[in-house]
């Protein structure tokens, strides 16, 4: 009999088992039907900032940015607090920023206006001739999605976490009101809690128990060039196309744009995200025509309608817990939300208030979490 | 192999528990290079095979990413024009 069965091996699942394992949890078993990190995780800028416009966001996005210090400590977890760089070159963006850092120094996040020369030592390889002003977060950073993916997998795994890879949960086993374990190939795997981590395909699973819950996966695509020395520190973004790039700890560029996408879409390539996406770098990356494409994928955010996660007790069924529909930002999120998970399972309550607030009720109950300014 | 790895690494993987080549290459890295895995995934197939037991045809291949070789910026800048 396992205490907790976790169903999804994304950077959620597998820090939620790294962190119970720690905390001396009894018997955990985890369980990814394709590879571990296949969903959304591996295809993931690891961009980490705290600098949004919702309490619970930012709150919450302080607390897992001292966690990945902790992690980088810990296991030697490539991360680093290289900062978010907002760029903008036209006048009316220099306002939408300014609007932003007021929002950031309520909530006593030290975002600040940079200029040129500043741009230049942090970014030697951005253009700044068209730059008319810039917004930094010193806070923000980036860690490597693999990386602290596995360096977190192998520790739990030699605090006994058992990993089934490979292998699908076709159900949550409920009885009477209260999750009694998993199947797996028609059989029943029991355990005292289950925690649902399968990130945008928990929208498939849960309604396999007839479960609804409020989360849609959305297309977004990325795209890498081949790699290169030190060219910018932090992840950088083109404020007016919401376009961001950011440089991995192997030297690529990474970068990522929306475009349009349906709700539920498939995963499919389009070559008009690599047309939107190198025209608006090759603005502040005047090189980058010359360097070459080596990957591009698709992946799913995991949206919900207020754009905040649910974590939390899936009520009222008891022993069930999820934590999905980050919306975009859940790998920044893994440390804290482990954490809080971790909290709910072991005590029944949240550690924090505003974790408290992201529980899967809040929709029924018409307290969704609204933001102050939506950035882009 | 590309990307530095040697035969040992990727032993050593398997025994830490990587088991599959899409876990592997991003372990290690392998067919993240230039030649995108098309020299050396069959290699590590190979390795896998052995060390499991598992005949080659069993394991699955990585998943390929276009473009299929990486392809200069400029030719996506003028996808609009052409296309
Ligand atoms: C292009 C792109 C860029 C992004 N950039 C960032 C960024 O810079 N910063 C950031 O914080 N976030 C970013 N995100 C979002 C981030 O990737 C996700 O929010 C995060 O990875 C979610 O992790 P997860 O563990 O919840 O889900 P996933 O990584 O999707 O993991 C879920 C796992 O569950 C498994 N699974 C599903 N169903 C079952 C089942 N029935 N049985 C067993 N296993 C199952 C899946 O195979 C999968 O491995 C980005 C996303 C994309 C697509």
């Amino acid at each position: 009999m396992y205490d907790l069965i976790i169903v999804g091996g994304g950077i959620i699942g597998v820090s939620l088992a790294f962190k119970l394992a720690e905390q001396g949890f009894g018997k955990i078993l985890l369980v990814e039907r394709n590879y571990l990190g296949s969903g959304s995780t591996f295809r993931c800028a690891g961009g980490i900032r705290a600098s949004f416009t919702s309490r619970e966001h930012i709150v919450l996005m302080k607390r897992s940015i001292e966690l990945w210090g902790e992690l980088k400590e810990k296991l030697g977890v490539k991360y680093s607090r290289s900062g978010y760089l907002w760029l903008t070159h036209r006048e009316e963006d220099l306002e939408k920023i300014k609007g932003y850092m007021r929002i950031h120094h309520m909530f006593g996040l030290d975002t600040r206006l940079v200029g040129e020369d500043f741009v230049k030592e942090v970014a030697p390889y951005v253009d700044t001739s068209k730059m008319v002003g810039a917004l930094f977060d010193p806070l923000a950073g980036k860690a490597s999605p693999f990386d602290s993916l596995y360096k977190q997998f192998l520790a739990a795994k030699s605090l006994g976490v058992e990993f089934l890879v490979g292998k699908e949960v076709t159900r949550i086993d409920i009885e009477n009101g209260a999750a009694k374990g998993v199947l797996i190939d028609g059989e029943k795997i029991p355990a005292r809690n289950v925690a649902v981590t399968a990130g945008a395909y928990s929208v498939y699973l849960l309604e396999r128990n007839g479960i609804k819950i409020p989360l849609t996966p959305v297309p977004h695509h990325a795209a890498l060039t081949e790699d290169f020395g030190r060219l910018f520190d932090p992840l950088i973004i083109d404020v007016a196309s919401g376009a961001y790039a950011v440089q991995t700890f192997h030297g690529n560029v990474l970068m990522g744009v929306d475009v349009e996408e349906k709700p539920f879409g498939e995963l499919s390539v389009k070559l008009a995200f690599l047309e939107k996406v190198v025209s608006v770098w090759s603005k502040w990356l005047p090189w980058l025509p010359n360097v070459n494409i080596l990957r591009y994928w698709p992946g799913y955010y995991e949206m919900t309608p207020d754009h905040h996660p649910i974590i939390g007790p899936v009520t009222p069924i008891e022993n069930l817990y999820i934590a999905t529909g980050f919306s975009g930002h859940g790998f920044m999120m893994a440390p804290v939300v482990a954490e809080e998970v971790a909290s709910w399972i072991t005590s029944g309550r949240p550690r924090s208030q505003e974790a408290g607030n992201l529980v899967l009720s809040r929709f029924e109950e018409g307290k969704t979490v609204k933001e102050l300014a939506v950035i882009g | 192999m590309c990307e530095r790895v040697t035969v040992e690494d990727v032993e050593r993987a398997i025994d830490m528990g990587f088991r599959d080549v899409e876990s592997l290459k991003r372990y290690l890295r392998i067919g993240m290079g230039p030649c995108q895995g098309r020299y050396c995934v069959p290699i590590v197939l190979g390795i896998l095979s052995r060390k499991l037991g598992v005949p080659v045809e069993k394991l699955s291949y990585v998943a390929i990413r276009p473009p299929l070789e990486p392809v200069p910026v400029r030719l996506f800048l003028r996808v609009k024009k052409d296309v």
